[in-house]
């Protein structure tokens, strides 16, 4: 640095021209470029090409391995693009206001589409052309979001299961099926399992992206009051939450970091979890002999299981109208929803017969899927329908529920009181009717008892 | 023997007071430990981040993990980078990176040297008020902005990004390269003037090289937040996404061996333009920090 002042008396000179060569160089490239930027999602394929956003199969590979599956089974160019939930609420939101859509097909879960509904066309007439191909009645209720004409058209769908690595078995308590758990069951073995292990090998999706308030909703209060919602803080829900802590006990405790379980199962850190199925299709992938998949546990009201719905819709004043319309009813076409199956792990929405050839891993969900749809007492749940933008409130609830009783050692029935209030508050504000497993009664508003 | 060596030793030695000098040898072993530790704090993730990136994804598995390069494997980052609309992702993002910072120095390069220069009213209000667009969240500024630009057909192109990372740019810009100017000497300039220089000639040949190291450092804060923005990106755009926009959503979704693919990708371009941009930074601390 003693030197600096002749080396830089030397330099200014190259160094100004070096700068001016930057500016120039930086000036030509957006500029001289004719393009306004490179594309990035296929769509400037050419006209016609079908612009799908979408909030699913977000991971580099799923998203990958679905352009694929797109590409193959339509025949129609699709560009493929999914986007966060947020984003994808506010691209819709902004482009219907400013009355200039730039996609053709919005694809999303049923709770990410029910707050869009005012932007989407209504999709009665495809639905009707497409009533051969056998969509639950429950399902085609759905997609009216609160309404009287359908909004979207189901696209596909998932669940969740319980994930077994098999060296969890030497646990199982005696008496205990692990195709037909109990939550009773369920939890003996989980402390078995962590006597037997000298650590905890359950694990649980509490991550702050994990789904665990899923498995509240739809699983553990299903399960034990019958209810989601209007059942929400009866001696029931009380029992259920004092459950669930002593199942948190008898857990890894560093689940608040999983988010999908299928990494810490392939890792072996955890041998036998709950989670959505496309978040566990990793684990048995290299070696699905060693797995097993079973049903969510039953517990005194039924096994409670959710499923999670998929729907493709057309934004109102949408790009390639007829085009987006030939891709939703190819990818209702039974060969679509295999091959989604058989790439992303979500289920057909179709009546159609599962093939036999299916991956190791698919093939043991499809098994466990159809078993906990099949069961005797299985109790349907749904997730929150027609709460909009609030859905992710409802869903902290729960949350908080957990992170009160569960981590923070709190008093079950206090909680489940105050937490009641603010579920309360936000439901007196949307008035809307409750959805399964509670009592469905159309104008009637949906809260806590 | 040993009264000789004694007799043979300057009478003048013994007298140095070799404290300070031991001082200053103790102090620059300090300070390299210090710039050691502190270079390590920068390097280590990204070694480990570079390490991760390459290794197999099997061996992500393992543990405890191996600090060492043993199982090099460019798979995962391949796939990464095969995967649609990166390359195209890269290629926007270096072109609105560029085209931010050309926009920004353009607006906030005179701004900043107005702002050193001049006297006039309001200055100091004025100041205070370029933070303004800082305060306010990208949300609330990107939601309008989309609807603005889909009503003029700029939505989905570069060059809305390019206005809205501008905006984001200038306050720094602007109040860097103030701070820069009143670096440099008025008598430098008025000498110029007085051989004759015009007031742009003025600026140009003899503020400006000057000013150069300072301008450096503002146009990597300008290139970083452009690189990083995500949120502005991914509410504009819809088919021709910068790169975190097109990749952030995916890979807070994947799988751990893409997330360091990703990471890595997305590190490398912002390390080569700070060791570009570095040559006329080093000055800096000479020109504007005194």
């Amino acid at each position: 640095m003693k030197n600096a002042p002749p080396f830089l008396s030397q330099r200014s000179v190259s160094r100004r021209s070096a700068l001016l060569g930057g500016l120039g160089a930086a000036l030509s490239v957006p500029f001289l470029s004719s393009c306004a930027g490179f594309d990035t999602s296929g769509a400037a394929a050419g006209k016609g090409t079908v612009g799908f956003l979408s909030t699913q199969f977000t991971p580099v590979e799923e998203k990958q391995r679905y352009e694929d599956v797109l590409r193959k089974t339509l025949n129609v160019p699709v560009a493929y693009n999914s986007v966060d939930p947020g984003v994808f609420t506010s691209t819709v939101q902004t482009q219907t206001e400013a009355g200039s859509v730039r996609t053709a097909l919005l694809g999303g879960l049923h709770g990410e589409l029910a707050p869009l509904a005012d932007s989407l066309e209504d999709v009665d007439q495809i639905l009707r052309d497409l009533s051969g191909s056998g969509f639950t009645q429950e399902v085609l209720d759905l997609t009216k979001v609160g309404g009287t004409t359908s909004k979207y058209v189901p696209w596909m769908q998932a669940t969740y299961v319980v994930a077994v690595n098999k060296k969890a078995l030497e646990w199982l308590p005696g008496g205990v099926d692990v195709n037909d758990l109990t939550y009773e069951g369920f939890l003996e073995w989980a402390q078995a399992a962590k006597q037997g292990a000298g650590r905890p090998v359950f694990g649980m999706p509490a991550g702050p992206k994990g789904l665990h308030h899923r498995f509240y909703q739809g699983f553990l209060l299903p399960s034990f009051t019958g209810g989601q919602i209007t059942t929400f803080r009866n001696s029931d829900a009380v029992m259920a939450w004092e459950y669930m802590k002593d199942l948190w006990d008898a857990t890894a405790p560093a689940s608040t970091n999983f988010d999908a379980m299928q990494e810490p199962l392939a890792r072996g850190e955890v041998l036998v979890a709950w989670d959505h199925v496309a978040r566990l299709v990793g684990a048995p992938a290299d070696n699905p002999d060693e797995w097993l998949m079973v049903p969510a546990p039953r517990g005194p009201k039924g096994r409670g299981y959710m499923l999670i719905v998929a729907g493709v819709a057309l934004p109102k004043n949408g790009l390639e109208r007829e085009r987006a319309e030939q891709a939703i009813r190819g990818l209702a076409e039974p060969t679509t929803q295999i091959e989604t199956l058989r790439s992303n792990a979500f289920f057909p929405v179709v009546q159609t017969e599962l093939p036999t050839d299916l991956a190791g891993a698919i093939a043991l969900e499809a098994a466990a899927v159809r078993l906990q749809q099949r069961s005797a007492g299985a109790l349907l749940a749904l997730p929150p329908v027609g709460l909009g933008p609030k859905e992710g409130e409802v869903s902290q609830i729960f949350k908080n529920c957990f992170q009160e009783i569960c981590l923070n050692g709190s008093a079950v029935q206090p909680t489940l009181d105050d937490q009641a209030k603010q579920l309360n508050t936000i439901l007196q504000e949307l008035k809307v009717p409750c959805w399964a497993p509670d009592p469905v009664s159309a104008g009637e508003k949906c809260e806590v008892a | 023997m040993t009264t000789t060596r004694i007799v043979d030793t300057p009478p003048a030695r013994p007298a140095v007071d070799e404290a300070p000098l031991k001082r200053q040898r103790r102090n620059r072993a300090l300070l390299q430990a210090a710039c050691i530790l502190i270079s390590l704090f920068m390097l280590v993730p990204i070694y480990l981040i570079s390490l991760a990136a390459l290794s197999t994804r099997e061996s992500l598995n393992e543990f405890p993990l191996s600090l060492l390069p043993t199982n090099l494997s460019f798979e995962t980052l391949r796939a990464f980078l095969g995967s649609t609309g990166i390359i195209g992702a890269f290629g926007n993002s270096l072109i609105v990176g560029l085209g931010t910072l050309l926009i920004s120095a353009l607006i906030g390069v005179p701004a900043g040297y107005a702002l050193a220069r001049f006297a006039f009213p309001a200055k100091e209000p004025y100041q205070l008020f370029l933070l303004f667009t800082r305060a306010l969240p990208i949300v609330v500024l990107s939601v309008p902005l989309a609807r603005l630009f889909l009503t003029v057909d700029l939505y989905d192109t570069t060059y809305a990004v390019i206005l809205l990372h501008t905006a984001l740019a200038l306050p720094t810009t602007i109040l860097i390269s103030a701070s820069v100017f009143l670096s440099v000497p008025i008598d430098v300039e008025e000498a110029a003037r007085v051989f004759g220089c015009t007031p742009a000639g003025a600026f140009l040949k003899v503020v400006l090289p000057m000013a150069l190291p300072g301008l450096a450092a503002a146009s990597i804060f300008t290139f970083v937040m452009s690189w990083n923005e995500v949120l502005g990106a991914s509410i504009l755009t819809l088919d021709h996404r910068t790169l975190p926009a097109q990749v952030l959503t995916s890979l807070s979704d994947s799988p751990l061996a893409y997330r360091f693919a990703g990471g890595f990708a997305l590190v490398i371009p912002s390390i080569i333009f700070i060791a570009f941009m570095r040559r006329y930074l080093t000055n800096m601390w000479g020109s504007t920090i005194r």
